[in-house]
């Protein structure tokens, strides 16, 4: 008991945190968005330091390509096809049982995107995407909760922390209209993984920061690195625009946008359609026991098609279509096989 | 030109900023640009004129994660 105790007293000797901070750490509640690369980081640092509520979302499940970095995931999740949300939680419970972990698997979209924020003191950015990330900002900046982004690619991150009513926004920083994702994906270009411990232990650094209160001290600029090539670049981050939809005329765009129910899994080779209805795997599994070669656990359902591609069948009515990255192809399979 | 471009001397044929972001193929990416230290707003990088011996920065967003 004496020793379980003493779990967090190295950090408790750190002054800026001592046992005021630790205490506000234990009630915290903290939403990571995306459980690939940095979201396993940032989990795990949170959990470690005491966070007393995590609550982590990820679509996606683990594939072996994942275990070069993704540093919570062993062989077994990899060959059971586990839900990475699942399998964080079940390697974060074993590192501190004393942190409550609400795990989603699914998508984060303008439609549930208000549930996953309820309660929430800090949203941490582990997504792979922009799209996201706009939709995460406008619901932080409307919400008033701190967000701390973080990217990584090839040999190339980046890190900045957006405190509504201090700091300017996402948006503010880089207009959604500034230009096109490029398809300079860690599925296209690959990344290394000391990348992703840099960006997200900074992303960390600001949200303890946040956490404790020590909102003075917040660093407030972006933070770049080339860690191949070595450059490392820090900007100021600028006023918040009078003009910005988001944090000025707050208008929130990505809260209101409708969503498309087709995204591409950029650099995947994949497809994701989002269905109206929740999959019942294992009717499903009887269902298309003839379309192919059918593989499940008890988070999703995968079939070998005999054309070729492969669908994954989740729960929550998402379907990806692996094996294409034609939507009409793969809306086209999606038809044949599960039905408008 | 002999400019700084992301810490390196560079020597860039350019007059104006938007050639620094098309010498480098930047132009349409997602990108916040800098010169000596001040944001410079994508409305005016064709209006920009450079001289010897700016720095300026290209910071190349990352969407991975
Ligand atoms: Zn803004």
């Amino acid at each position: 008991m004496r020793d379980e105790h003493h779990r967090f007293s190295r950090q408790q000797l750190f002054a800026p945190i001592g046992e005021g901070g630790q205490i506000k750490l234990s009630e915290a509640s903290v939403l990571i968005v995306g459980m690939g690369a940095l979201g396993t980081v940032l989990a795990n640092h949170m959990v470690r330091a005491g966070v007393g509520n995590l609550r982590i979302v990820d679509r996606d499940f683990v594939e072996w390509s994942n275990l070069q970095r993704q540093m919570l995931y062993d062989e077994e999740d990899a060959r059971h096809s586990l839900p990475k949300a699942i399998a964080a939680k079940h390697k974060l419970e074993r590192i501190y049982s004393g942190c409550r972990i609400d795990a989603h698997v699914s998508d984060v979209t303008p439609g549930n995107i208000g549930e996953l924020m309820d309660g929430v003191t800090l949203v941490l950015d582990g997504t792979d995407n922009f799209q996201t990330r706009y939709l995460l900002n406008d619901a932080c900046f409307q919400k008033g909760i701190p967000f701390v982004y973080g990217g990584a690619v090839s040999s190339r991150g980046m890190s900045a922390p957006f405190l509504p009513g201090d700091t300017c926004c996402l948006r503010c920083l880089l207009p959604e209209s500034a230009g096109d994702g490029d398809g300079q994906t860690c599925d296209m270009i690959g990344v290394i993984s000391p990348i992703i411990d840099i960006v997200a232990s900074f992303q960390v650094v600001e949200g303890l920061k946040i956490l404790v209160g020590d909102l003075e001290r917040v660093r407030r600029s972006l933070l770049s690195w080339e860690i191949w090539d070595y450059h490392t670049y820090e900007m100021k981050l600028p006023a918040p625009r009078p003009e910005c939809p988001s944090c000025g005329r707050r208008e929130f765009p990505a809260l209101q946008e409708g969503g498309s129910d087709v995204a591409m899994m950029c650099g995947r080779d994949t497809v994701q359609i989002q269905g109206k209805r929740p999959l019942d795997l294992e009717l499903w599994k009887l269902k298309l026991q003839d379309a192919g070669e059918v593989s499940a656990n008890p988070y999703l359902l995968r079939v070998q098609l005999i054309e070729g591609e492969r669908l994954v069948l989740f729960p929550d009515g998402r379907v990806l279509v692996q094996g294409t990255e034609d939507p009409i192809r793969a809306k086209t399979l999606y038809a044949r096989y599960i039905g408008m | 030109m002999k400019l700084t471009v992301n810490g390196k001397s560079a020597e860039v044929e350019a007059a104006v900023l938007g050639d620094v972001l098309r010498h480098y193929e930047l132009e349409g990416k997602m990108v916040v640009a800098e010169i000596d230290g001040n944001i410079i707003d994508k409305s005016a990088w064709e209006q920009i004129g450079l001289t010897e011996g700016m720095r300026i920065e290209l910071v190349h967003f990352v969407g991975g994660g």
